[in-house]
């Protein structure tokens, strides 16, 4: 079953700029799809087209089987709640807990006074040491945020998005500001995500060692629009070329 | 060619020789040279000045090295390390400030005689020896007035503190650029705001006392009020700053508005709010002086009050007391920012 269907999706900022152009795609439930582009192609406006932090000029967007274009308040924060994003800047809360940060995964099931007051109910707290276990960070709960390393602060960004029990998973080139290493294991649990809680993943990516690792399927976007589809074993030396340019050449991490 | 730029270039000449002409005939001839205590005054002569202005701006329009308009509005652009007499724009303008300066020494009545006299100098004497010998008899009087001056600002700040907080997030352009009705609450809420602040503490002092009669609370009020809209402007622009990025994330997981900002703008401004507001409260000290002066209350009435009796003895004590109150404030809310930071 296609969790997400995408139907000519067209996106224009109102300063005019064309960020996407008839886009068009399907992601199946369980699927690991990677996003990859030149920057500026539009890959952060897609995903957050989805999420609808952005709303789309034309087109529409139908998840599990739902028309969400057109969602207002207090639909729409249903629909970005079963939706977990995860940022490269991380964007968690600065001066607060690694653990507040985790809770805040949970604001759209929290009554507004309760969470302005902090007043997290037992099950929620519980669950979030659960979270933060998950990614590997026990102990860590009490750090303020801005104390962890870069790798640290994208894995409570995981536990966040995990605490909002998402069944769709959005990450925008989560690995973009971290070193090669650290790159590699904040992938692997979102591999872990995907393959063992089976939340289905879209992941903008730039470099290709990493898509060939762990995309199940690729699309490519150039200028807003999709110029290829299929699997990462077929971008070929020519595709990688007509996505990148005729300059580009492959780098790689390991 | 006529475009804006030019249209504004002909204005400023203008208005800068029409101001000129005047000022030169208004001042310098008919007060400093004819000696013209009562001059008589008709609307013709600043329209006759006005009119002089217009044809001199249209001259030098022509005429570019005299046109001051035209430099400021960067039409004529003199090539650089230009000699300074070449430059007759630069004559014009120094010529206008010249006037300017003239004329100021002549309606503050600058005088060197007043300044030096006998007279003048015997009371400076006077006072300055009655300043420097405090009275301490009413010490008590002016340590409780100048609890209540130190209360009614923390007061004044306290109660501007929730209104300031909850304008500053309708005063944030990066909160409110949703859609058109934002957008236009934020202007609103600006302009408002920007009104508000231009009438100073000591005009609303003035109204507010009629409104609820004169004492500290009419002057608490009028400290309150400036507060408000004082803070809500430095609040909002540090909202204006904040890393959107958290907000951003906190919007993705379906949070309401208001957990948004709880937690995606607030604990990034807590701490430069925390800091304006401890600020606030000394300047609101200061102000509660001088708005005291007034009849607002506090240790400034009472400075009034002996002053007005030419009790210079008592008003050396007062002085001091003030002095020491303000170095206090001034030097712990320093402090106390500079710990919080
Ligand atoms: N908020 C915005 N307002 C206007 N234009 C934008 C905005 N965000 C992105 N763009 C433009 O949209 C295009 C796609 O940007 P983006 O989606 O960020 O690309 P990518 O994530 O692939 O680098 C770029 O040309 C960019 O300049
Ligand atoms: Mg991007």
């Amino acid at each position: 079953m296609n969790i997400l269907e995408v139907k000519s999706l067209y996106k224009t900022y109102p300063n005019g700029c064309q960020a996407l152009k008839d886009v068009s795609f399907e992601v199946a439930q369980g699927e690991f799809l990677v996003v990859i582009g030149l920057s500026g192609s539009g890959k952060s406006t897609l995903l957050r087209c989805i999420n609808r932090i952005h709303p789309a000029s034309s087109g529409q967007i139908i998840f599990e089987g739902q028309e969400v274009t057109g969602l207002k308040g207090k639909e729409l924060r249903k629909l970005r709640s079963q939706i977990g994003m995860i940022f490269q800047h991380f964007n968690l809360v600065p001066r607060k807990s690694a653990m507040v940060n985790v809770l805040t995964g949970v604001l759209a099931r929290v009554g507004i006074m309760r969470s302005v007051l902090g007043l997290f109910s037992k099950e929620d707290q519980t669950e979030a040491i659960e979270k933060i276990k998950i990614v590997n960070l026990a102990g860590k709960e009490d750090v303020r945020a801005d104390n962890l390393s870069g790798g640290q602060q994208q894995r409570v960004s995981i536990a966040r998005a995990l605490m909002q029990r998402p069944k769709l998973l959005l990450a925008d080139e989560p690995v973009a500001s971290l070193d090669p290493a650290t790159s590699n294991s904040v992938m692997q649990y979102l591999e872990k995500i995907n393959k063992e809680m089976g939340v289905t993943v879209i992941c903008n990516l730039h470099f290709l060692s990493l898509v060939r690792r762990y995309a199940t399927r690729v699309i490519a976007l150039k200028g807003g629009e999709i110029v290829f589809r299929g699997t990462p074993e077929q971008i070929t030396e020519e595709w990688f070329k007509t996505i990148y340019g005729e300059d580009a050449v492959e780098v790689s991490v390991h | 060619m006529i475009n804006f730029k030019t249209i504004k270039a002909i204005l400023i000449d203008c208005a800068l020789g029409a101001y000129s002409i005047l000022v030169t005939y208004k001042v310098v001839y008919e007060k400093l040279l004819q000696d013209i205590r009562y001059a008589d005054f008709s609307w013709n002569e600043p329209l006759l000045a006005l009119g002089i202005g217009a044809v001199l701006g249209l001259v030098f329009f022509g005429w570019e090295g005299f046109s001051v308009g035209k430099r400021v509005m960067g039409i004529y652009n003199p090539p650089f390390g230009q000699p300074f007499i070449k430059a007759p724009y630069k004559f014009l303008s120094l010529l206008a400030i010249a006037l300017t300066f003239v004329a100021g020494l002549h309606y503050s009545q600058v005088s060197v005689y007043e300044f030096l006299s006998e007279s003048g100098l015997e009371g400076a004497r006077k006072i300055f020896i009655a300043l420097a010998t405090p009275n301490f008899s009413i010490f008590e009087e002016t340590m409780f007035a100048a609890i209540e001056t130190i209360y009614m600002a923390f007061i004044a700040t306290v109660f501007s503190l929730p209104f300031a907080f909850g304008l500053s997030f309708f005063a944030a352009r990066n909160l409110m650029k949703a859609n058109a009705f934002w957008r236009l609450l934020y202007v609103v809420t600006r302009f408002v705001l920007n009104v508000t602040r231009s009438i100073e503490p000591l005009v609303w002092a003035i109204v507010l006392s009629v409104w609820v009669g004169i004492g500290p609370f009419a002057g608490m009020l009028a400290l309150c009020v400036h507060s408000v809209v004082s803070l809500a402007k430095l609040y909002s622009e540090q909202i204006e700053t904040i890393n959107e990025g958290p907000m951003e994330a906190m919007i993705a997981t379906g949070a309401h508005p208001i957990q948004v900002i709880w937690y995606g703008v607030v604990p990034q401004i807590i701490l430069p709010f925390l800091s304006y507001t401890i600020y606030k409260w000394d300047i609101n000290v200061r102000m509660a002086t001088v708005i005291g002066l007034v009849g607002g209350g506090g240790i400034g009435t009472l400075l009034m009050q002996y002053q007005g009796l030419a009790k210079w003895h008592e008003v050396g004590l007062i002085v001091m007391v003030i002095a020491f109150i303000v170095w206090v404030m001034d030097y712990s809310s320093a402090k106390i920012r500079e710990a919080i930071k």
